[in-house]
């Protein structure tokens, strides 16, 4: 025996950790230090296993960190520049105590700053790196660029993050990389694939700021400090790789240019620049005038089986985001002025359309109501004066839907004063068996290439066209100029209907067209899956007596799944039924 | 020792002193004319430095000097009185000094010819080529060549008073330029063993603080039934789910005052009120008589439970030896046996053994997942637990039709403040009450009060 006594706690976990105020007291910080120290390096607090042995004995609730990490932070260079800020708070606070203004001055010229571009570096090695983590970025900048300019922050943040944000959207644009939109009770949620990441981000509606009083404003503003740098590179790389102009400037050639007269009327000159830029209105300019883009082409390679199978789909799925890409091409939008003007505005150009708003709304706009040219114009109220005929009148939602169905919904739903079908969110996945609503498998049909040709739906449809009439009628005892839009509402009907007719007959002579050679197809198809069906309950016959069982366990779970989602959607119909009925009713 | 030495000072001041009365007085002469007697009485004679020119000054005696440039200005200001100002001439004859001593006058220079010019006063030393290489400057000069010196002058870079107040730029500035920081290499700056030890040289991030503390994404999508017009089944979970949530929260509350509930009837009432005040004045005999007959049922069973145990004979302690031994026989025949038949059982003992392992795999398996779930869920990291946000509804009536009148529901900066607490990235805190050190006290003003 021998050797000396183990004491407690000198090994193991115990060393392992470091409570936080043993590690300020390390750094030689204070507590809001410490913080914002942390947060830049991305070092967080870690919950030791067993709690106890760490906390030498006690339980007491306590924030720990890895020690690893703390003497890491021991070589921050920017340590140094916190006790120098420190001192320079602490000899400011002297000189105004002793009102001596021309040192008051002379320090805050010398007020000790620091850069976080180290950092940066640090952290994300690699662009890839960072591309990933930009999400939080994003957010947090939105978000404080919508912040009111008052004292909760400081007023060049705000300013950066818009500045900021300006820079991402118009990169989004002109890379056409936005995927899907949400319009949602809390923000709009936005996502796009920029270099193969998706990157989600939440925008707040405008103006809809109570600031909440149990947040830490000085933790959301590191955050936002540190963010803000890296967002500024990341953009920077981003229209770099794109042969940008960065900082961004506007296209001076290109063909919707601005109009110059009212600028001075909106913003001072120091900012007008900024604000142009934020209208989203104009194209950027680039580093070499655009030669016409390549067409990027998927690589082919030599391959065989499932291999070539995947190909294919990936070859189908990329035709298919060429063509959501350009989903507005060609269209010309007007937006009313009671319509978010920033997020259509970035929609519609996202999609290669052009837009403009009324000159009193926001500098930028490229042409007035007046225009002729005009396919669509996106309004929000129940009624609208003078109307003209070669356009759609629609309700913002149109668009937002048009983007997650990525094609052009008819328009007829959308309307003015058609109560509008509901807003799906494009992030549900439906798994197999799950139940999908209505609408969705409307807009699956749709996107098939399939026309709604049901005669149940025809009806439908015929009596909603009743209903909007209804409506109208109503409308027009309540207004007394109702008379222009409802003869021109009737114009706008009975085009449609030509449309649709004409379309139906198109349908029809194709039908004639093509039966013969679908009926193979079917044969074909029809032997195929009876090949399929008839290896199958072979191979369920050979299956042990184990593996069947668990086997009737899966199919049973599935099949209670489809019978919960038949339960659903029987529901749903007498709901809709009813809610048919109700109306009617009231009708009478 | 130290008295007599007192005493022999005390001598040596003495005689020092008739010393000096001696030489105070008139008729006594000392060897320096300049030093008068009272002089010396009032400062002792210093030994000096005179390799010091503070020294010189400070201790030779300039006095003859002074009065003899004192003089001169009196000299010269009583001939400027005197062409000035004749009708006080009376005044000015009081002063004898006023007029020159006939020294000076005898020393006066009183020769017409005029001392003959000091040539060497007017030579300038290398005047030739300085005169040579003005003319060569001003030639050059029309011919619009700048020398050398005026062009390093010019060359020179100006010191840019406002670099340094970019170098300090501050980390929020809207102006702020960005680079390529994932594009351009580091530049050497030197010797990477040079830099590390002059700590120029940045450590080495560690791999794993590059992990994530959670699996969660950054932004989490609302539910399909939080959209602003929602799929009506989509909006009734959403609508059931939140309604959950308030039915956990109403339980615990239910709960918490369920613990902290009290029977009714056990609160004071005047009646009780009263028998507490006159409790011990009125007699209770009868009770006491019942409280008294249980207490001796007490103590009998008390008595009864202290048994002594009896010591055993050596008979009884053999026979129990025996069987002891016995009995252990009897299981290690046992045991045998049964080993041997373990041969015969092998099959079962193999079916057990893999069901024992299945049962520690089926386990692990969970343990994984019970992990992997763990990973999800926000960490204890400090005082405070993570509360989840409030969830963000709307009810059916609510919703609006349209866009235009969507009432926005909730708060994204709350929405992201929660996110990051969830994903472990900052610790969940309270907001830090304000304690007022001081006590206010409020008064209210004179003006104030005739008011009210």
């Amino acid at each position: 025996m021998g050797g000396l006594q183990k004491k407690k706690f000198e090994r193991g976990s115990a060393t392992n950790y470091i409570t936080r105020n043993r590690a300020r007291k390390k750094l030689q910080l204070s507590l809001p230090d410490f913080r914002r120290l942390c947060i830049l390096k991305g070092i967080y607090p870690h919950e030791p296993k067993h709690k106890k042995k760490v906390n030498k004995g006690s339980t007491a609730p306590r924030t720990f960190y890895l020690l690893k990490d703390i003497r890491f932070l021991l070589h921050e260079p920017i340590v140094g520049k916190f006790r120098e800020y420190k001192i320079f708070v602490r000899k400011l606070k002297k000189a105004y105590g002793k009102t001596e203004w021309s040192a008051v001055e002379r320090l805050r010229e010398n007020k000790p700053t620091y850069k976080l571009d180290h950092i940066i570096k640090e952290r994300y090695p690699t662009f890839i790196d960072a591309l990933r983590d930009i999400d939080d970025a994003l957010c947090m900048c939105f978000l404080f660029s919508t912040f009111a300019r008052t004292g909760k922050c400081h007023v060049q943040t705000i300013q950066l993050c818009r500045r900021l944000t300006v820079e991402w959207m118009n990169y989004v644009i002109a890379s056409r990389s936005l995927r899907k939109v949400f319009l949602s009770i809390k923000g709009i949620y936005y996502q796009a694939e920029v270099m193969g990441q998706l990157i989600t981000w939440v925008v707040p509606y405008q103006f809809s700021h109570d600031h909440p009083v149990d947040v830490d404003y000085r933790v959301m503003a590191t955050f936002t400090e540190l963010y803000t740098t890296l967002l500024g590179f990341v953009s920077f790389r981003l229209y770099s790789s794109l042969n940008l102009v960065y900082p961004p400037k506007l296209d001076s050639n290109g063909e919707s240019e601005p109009k110059e007269e009212s600028e001075d009327d909106y913003a001072m000159n120091s900012e007008s620049y900024l604000e142009k830029l934020s209208a989203l209105s104009a194209s950027l300019a680039r580093v070499v005038s655009s030669a016409d883009e390549e067409e990027a082409q998927l690589d082919q390679f030599p391959s065989e089986g499932e291999d070539m199978e995947k190909m294919e789909a990936r070859e189908k799925e990329l035709k298919q985001q060429e063509a959501q890409k350009k989903l507005f091409e060609g269209l010309k939008f007007y937006l009313n002025r009671e319509v978010p003007r920033e997020s259509l505005a970035f929609v519609i150009r996202c999609f290669g359309g052009q837009v403009s708003w009324d000159k009193s709304v926001c500098i930028g706009s490229t042409y007035d109501v007046t225009d002729e040219t005009i396919t669509h114009q996106i309004i929000d109220r129940p009624s609208v004066g003078k109307q003209y005929i070669n356009r759609y009148y629609i309700q913002p939602q149109w668009l937002y839907d048009c983007v997650n169905a990525k094609i052009l919904l008819p328009v007829e739903d959308y309307f003015l004063g058609v109560t509008l079908p509901p807003h799906l969110s494009p992030f549900v996945e439906e798994k197999e068996g799950d139940y999908v609503p209505p609408e969705k498998l409307k807009m699956m049909a749709l996107q098939r290439g399939e026309k709604p040709g049901n005669e149940q739906e025809e009806d439908e449809e015929e009596e909603e066209e009743e209903e909007g009439e209804q409506e109208e009628e109503e409308e027009q005892e309540e207004d007394d100029n109702g008379d222009e839009e409802d003869d021109e509402e009737e114009v706008a009907e009975e085009k449609n209907l030509k449309k649709m007719e004409e379309q139906r007959s198109q349908d029809k002579s194709l039908h004639v067209k093509v039966t013969p050679g679908k009926l193979k197809v079917e044969n074909k198809a029809r032997l195929e899956q009876e090949e399929k069906a008839e290896e199958k309950r072979l191979a369920i016959m050979m299956m042990k007596k184990k593996e069947k069982y668990l086997y009737d366990k899966i199919m049973f779970g599935k099949k209670r799944k489809v019978r919960e989602a038949n339960k659903l959607a029987a529901k749903r119909k007498a709901h809709d039924d009813s809610e048919k009925a109700k109306k009617k009713k009231a009708r009478k | 020792m130290i008295l007599t030495f007192e005493n022999l000072s005390s001598n040596m001041a003495a005689a020092r002193r008739l010393k000096r009365v001696a030489i105070s007085q008139p008729g006594f002469l000392t060897l320096n004319p300049k030093v008068t007697p009272t002089d010396l009485v009032s400062s002792r004679r210093k030994r000096v430095n005179k390799n010091k020119k503070k020294n010189w000054n400070k201790y030779s005696d300039v006095q003859d000097v002074e009065e003899f440039l004192e003089d001169l200005v009196n000299l010269k200001f009583c001939f400027l009185c005197e062409e000035a100002a004749e009708p006080v001439k009376g005044k000015k004859r009081k002063g004898k000094s006023s007029r020159p001593l006939r020294i000076d006058l005898i020393l006066q220079h009183d020769s017409l010819v005029a001392p003959p010019k000091d040539v060497l006063a007017y030579q300038k030393p290398n005047a030739k080529k300085l005169r040579r290489t003005a003319e060569r400057a001003e030639k050059l000069a029309a011919n619009g060549v700048v020398p050398r010196s005026k062009k390093r002058l010019l060359n020179r870079t100006v010191v840019d008073r406002m670099s340094k107040k970019t170098e300090t730029e501050a980390n929020n500035n809207p102006e702020r330029d960005f680079y390529d920081i994932w594009g351009q290499e580091t530049k050497d700056l030197g010797e990477p063993w040079y830099l590390q030890q002059t700590r120029k040289k940045l450590v080495k991030r560690p791999e794993k603080l590059n992990e994530k503390p959670s699996v969660l994404p950054a932004v989490e999508v609302i539910a399909p039934g939080g959209s602003y017009n929602p799929d009506f089944f989509s909006h009734q979970e959403l609508l059931r789910e939140a309604h959950e949530v308030e039915l956990k929260k109403k339980k615990v509350e239910d709960k918490l005052e369920r613990q902290l509930a009290y029977n009714k009837a056990d609160t004071a009432t005047e009646e009780t009120i009263l028998r507490e005040q006159v409790e011990g004045l009125v007699e209770e005999s009868e009770e006491e008589e019942e409280k008294d007959a249980p207490k001796e049922d007490g103590e009998e069973v008390a008595v009864g439970a202290i048994a002594v145990a009896d010591k055993k004979t050596e008979r009884q302690r053999k026979r129990e030896k025996a069987e002891k031994m016995k009995e252990q026989q009897r299981l290690t025949e046992r045991r045998q046996t049964e080993q041997q038949q373990q041969l015969f059982q092998l099959r079962s003992i193999k079916t057990s053994i893999k069901q024992q392992e299945e049962t520690t795999q089926i386990r692990q398996k969970r343990r994984k997942a019970k992990e992997e779930a763990q990973k999800a869920q926000p960490r204890r990291l400090g005082k405070l637990k993570f509360q989840p946000q409030d969830m963000e509804v709307q009810l059916s009536d609510e919703l609006a039709g349209s866009l235009r009148q969507l009432k926005p529901e909730g708060s994204v900066l709350m929405d992201r403040f929660k996110s990051l607490q969830k994903r472990n990235l900052i610790e969940p805190r309270e907001r830090a009450k304000f304690k007022r050190r001081l006590k206010v006290k409020y008064v209210e003003k004179r003006a104030f009060k005739e008011i009210s």
